[in-house]
């Protein structure tokens, strides 16, 4: 196996890190498995390329984060919240409904026809990194999410708001009667899960084409992998998103149709030999 | 007491059982000489094959509207019945059952994968529909898996692969890598360009196939750069093959490749996502838009009058199987699926695609297939057709593996 495949294993993984530390964000706080959370990656990508096709594509690297905050922000008023005593079955229902209902919206605004985002200009094409010529966009999406992850486990780890997040995703009824305001950090991580889900659907459309399934395609993936890192280890999510990333590009070399199995045997043997997932417990 | 009772209850649940066998019976194909003729639709509505089967649609509505308009077929109006399946063929089984025995469907189209199309055909006889199959390629649909209720519109893959084989020897390139999807067309296609390929000289050094809705390519595209391929037969559809020029473009990969042979992986609607990368790629054409015939003249006006774009292959396709039908039931005069089977044996029709014959040894459309390579143009994007290879060579015969 050669560097380049590495790399591209490398490349899948920082999207799946971005993609599912997100969603381990929400499911570790609202113990909400949101299905909805592929349909916001999805809109993400569409966000993008409307966005990127008339202001630029760094324009849209800003902008879709912040429309998917405010998306996240309506989930957890509208839906979240008002139901977060109901059952955890009923609510991902709620969520696998909202997914189909986003994914016609998409369809009725942006039509079936498959699309395409252009890299901006100085990223298209190869660059060469340690001897190798590879994609420049696909390294900078390394670099990107890269940082990205650094940012978060330093956010969590270092501010009020990560504590309180970190405290809240531990035991929520607890750190209510701590004095933290568990309503406000649940709006707090709802925006940032669902922001990160769009930031990661930006990411992903000069990458990969976009089309009104792609949310699904990543779905299970993605819910596997915080299964794998820990049910709400954003830190978990992370290492199993790069891992399973690796090691999927890698089987895909040797044999394509064993690499599908990849993720349902990675999930079966975590789950076998740490049940708690990779991370256990801890949330960063 | 108990025994009178017990055989009333008997003949009651038996008189019923009869009663609703009847009715099932009855409403299986519905009433095939009186009433609308019903066509149920059945194409993907979801994943990276829906806006093919949406086009699919739209090829058959214009077909219905322009006979409709005309009076119908013998005074009788043709009605479509517009299902979706996600292209599982379980799914699409389960809907064809429902169009046929609940909503008396006498004919199916829109239909779109091989595997789909496979389920289907071996249950068309006991459902007692036609299916119209102008979206799958795969060769087997016309050999073991042929049914006398399914009708090829369609060209195989191999009459595709065949009609590319003529032009493999005078394509630059010596080393050539397949990269196809992975299930029946994808495997088919492959077989018949390496045979092709080394009967004309050439090299396959890299075989590999990736499996439908493949988001990423990089692990494929590093492989194919490695194997010092320095041409490329590829056969990725839809969403997936927009995946796969987009990340080839993105590594360089056209920078050692003289030339990239798709089957079905480069299409008119995908032009504008596609953009320029794509200009000097070869791939095959079902359908000559430019043909200089009354038929299609009127399909391309007609259809660009419904829908307000050119028509490309699939929705020409799917009008072309309107056409068959429609003169099947004509020259059967009944729309009773089996009566139309047996009249389009061997019948010869004009269509929108040229003038062709449905074989009667395996239902298979016996017509022309193409060779195009992308050009830019004023209006953007083209196909060039560059070679027009007829049925006599695609096909010479039917599988003898067919057997009605």
């Amino acid at each position: 196996m050669n560097a380049a495949q590495l790399l591209n294993g490398i490349a899948l993984g920082s999207l799946l890190m971005v993609l599912s530390s997100g969603l381990a964000m929400i499911y570790g706080l609202r113990g909400v498995a949101n299905f909805a959370h592929g349909a916001l990656y999805m809109s993400g990508a569409y966000i993008a390329y409307s966005v990127s096709d008339r202001a630029g594509f760094w324009l849209a690297l800003l902008v879709v984060p912040l429309a998917l905050a405010v998306v996240g922000v309506l989930l957890e008023l509208v839906f979240f919240r008002p139901l977060q005593h109901r059952s955890h079955i009923e609510l991902g229902l709620i969520t696998f409904g909202l997914a189909l209902m986003a994914e016609r919206l998409v369809v009725l605004i942006w039509g079936e026809r498959t699309l395409r985002v252009t890299p901006p200009e100085f990223l298209q094409g190869t660059s060469n990194f340690l001897g190798v010529e590879y994609p420049s966009y696909r390294l900078a999406i390394i670099a990107i999410a890269v940082v990205l992850a650094a940012a978060l486990v330093l956010w969590l780890r270092s501010t009020t708001t990560g504590l309180h997040i970190r405290a809240a995703s531990q035991d929520i009824e607890t750190a209510a009667i701590m004095g933290i305001n568990v309503d406000r950090v649940s709006l707090v991580v709802v925006a940032v899960g669902s922001a990160l889900a769009g930031f990661a659907g930006a990411l992903a459309a000069p990458y990969i084409a976009l089309d009104p399934g792609m949310g699904s395609a990543f779905l299970i993936t993605v819910l596997i992998i915080v299964v794998v890192g820990g049910i709400g280890s954003i830190g978990g999510a992370m290492i199993a998103g790069m891992g399973l990333g690796v090691i999927q590009s890698v089987t895909t070399v040797w044999s394509p149709s064993v690499a599908v199995v990849v993720p349902y045997l990675a999930l079966t043997i975590v789950l076998l030999w740490r049940p708690t997932g990779l991370a256990g417990k801890r949330v960063s | 007491m108990k025994r009178r009772l017990l055989a009333a209850t008997t003949a009651v649940t038996l008189s019923l059982t009869m009663a609703a066998c009847g009715a099932a019976s009855d409403s299986s194909g519905g009433d095939a000489e009186e009433g609308p003729i019903k066509i149920a639709l059945i194409p993907p509505t979801s994943g990276a094959l829906a806006q093919f089967g949406t086009d699919s649609v739209k090829g058959w509505e214009t077909a219905v509207r322009l006979v409709n308009e005309d009076g119908g077929i013998d005074g009788r109006e043709v009605e479509l019945l517009v299902k979706g399946t996600d292209a599982d063929p379980a799914t699409t089984l389960r809907v064809a059952k429902e169009a046929v025995t609940q909503d008396g469907a006498q004919f199916i189209g829109s239909v779109m994968t091989s595997p789909e199309h496979g389920a289907l055909n071996a249950q068309l006889e006991g459902l007692g529909a036609l299916s119209f199959n102008s979206l799958g390629k795969d060769d087997a649909l016309v050999g073991e898996q042929c049914s006398p209720y399914a009708v090829h519109v369609v060209q195989t893959t191999s009459m595709d692969v065949n009609a590319l084989a003529n032009s493999i020897a005078e394509m630059p390139g010596e080393k050539w890598a397949i990269q196809a999807v992975d299930y029946a067309t994808g495997h088919s296609a492959a077989e018949t360009f390496k045979a092709a390929a080394e009967k004309a000289g050439k090299e396959v050094v890299l075989e590999q196939f990736a499996p439908l809705n493949t988001t990423d390519f990089g692990s494929y595209i590093t492989k194919l750069k490695n194997s010092g391929a320095d041409a490329v037969f590829a056969v990725e559809f839809g969403a997936d093959g927009v995946a796969f020029v987009q990340q080839a473009d993105q590594f360089n990969l056209d920078d050692q490749l003289k030339t990239v042979l798709g089957l079905n992986m480069v299409s008119e609607p995908l032009f504008e996502t596609l953009g320029e990368s794509i200009v000097g790629y070869y791939n095959n054409v079902g359908y000559d838009a430019a043909a200089d015939t009354e038929a299609n003249k009127e399909f391309i006006e007609a259809y660009t009058e419904d829908h307000g774009s050119a028509p490309y292959y699939v929705p020409a396709d799917a009008y072309a199987a309107a056409q068959i039908l429609f003169a099947g039931i004509e020259e059967a005069g009944s729309s009773e699926p089996a009566e139309v089977a047996e009249a389009l044996a061997d019948l010869t029709v004009e269509t929108n695609v040229g003038e062709v014959t449905v074989r009667g040894t395996d239902n298979q459309v016996l017509r022309d297939s193409y060779l195009g390579k992308v050009v830019k143009g004023d209006g953007g994007l083209a196909f060039e057709v560059v070679t027009n290879t007829s049925a006599d060579v695609t096909t010479t015969e039917s599988d003898p593996a067919c057997k009605f």
